[in-house]
């Protein structure tokens, strides 16, 4: 083979690579393109709250005391739900939502790491011992959506569910003190 | 004990001794083709999975932050 087709042939191949690199360049720019505009357009990123809390007492006072945990209506209408995630349950075991409205979910944990999502949703968040894990979603699934701990914590992981209520505006009247449960069928 | 004689292969200078340029600059003219059309087919299938899984399951199911 004359020097001269070597040459061709490598010209060829460099062309390739440079081709497919030029591909995979668009593609990855493409990938990110379609995460900023998801988190710009429709208010998608991933939860990412740094707030720390003492695990050994979270629930004598404040914010994870027994009486505070559950879904509480600001009087300028946010909706704030306190959950604790434990060995082997979610308190309370039922939290009631409103149906397409912004809701804040706070958990925190006095013992192991656990993990949590709501079926058919996005919510999938890690609630770690020291931290205070949050997430901001809207529900657009109406019904009861199942709550499990996604991160094995012992024994009894698998029996550590808990159920998300979705409500209709129209039924989801919180009383007088903001505060509102599941309603039972 | 009598040892085997050292192979002519741990010789750098051996290698590559038998390539037939001809047969080689055969194959390298059809090489980039084809593994192009094989590499960009695998790469577009991933790419139509992550864009149904990201239109038909994760847009749906609903903002989160």
């Amino acid at each position: 083979m004359s020097e001269l087709q070597q040459h061709r042939h490598e010209r060829r191949i460099l062309g390739t690579e440079i081709a497919w690199a030029f591909g995979v360049g668009i593609l990855i720019a493409a990938t990110l393109s379609v995460i900023v505009f998801t988190a710009l357009t429709k208010g998608v990123n991933p939860p990412s709250n740094v707030e720390r809390i003492d695990p050994k007492t979270l629930h004598l006072a404040g914010e994870f005391a027994e009486h505070n945990l559950g879904t509480t209506v600001a009087p300028d209408g946010g909706v704030t739900v306190r959950i604790i995630a434990t060995q082997f349950m979610f308190v309370p075991r039922c939290i009631a939502v409103p149906y397409g409205r912004p809701v804040t979910l706070r958990f925190a944990t006095p013992d192991v790491i656990h993990g949590v999502l709501v079926t058919g949703t996005n919510v999938n968040t890690m609630v770690v011992p020291g931290y205070v894990a949050q997430v901001h979603t809207e529900f657009i699934r109406s019904g009861e959506l199942l709550m499990p701990c996604h991160e094995y914590c012992g024994l009894g992981h698998s029996e550590m569910w808990a159920t998300v209520q979705v409500m209709p505006e129209s039924e989801f009247k919180p009383g007088s003190d903001g505060r509102i449960s599941c309603a039972r069928h | 004990m009598p040892s085997d004689p050292p192979s002519t292969a741990d010789d750098p200078s051996n290698l590559g001794d038998d390539i037939d340029h001809a047969a080689l600059a055969r194959v390298m003219r059809t090489v980039p083709l084809g593994a192009g059309v094989l590499a960009g087919g695998a790469v577009a299938l991933l790419v139509l999975g992550y864009l149904l899984i990201y239109l038909l399951v994760f847009i749906p199911r609903g903002t989160v932050g």
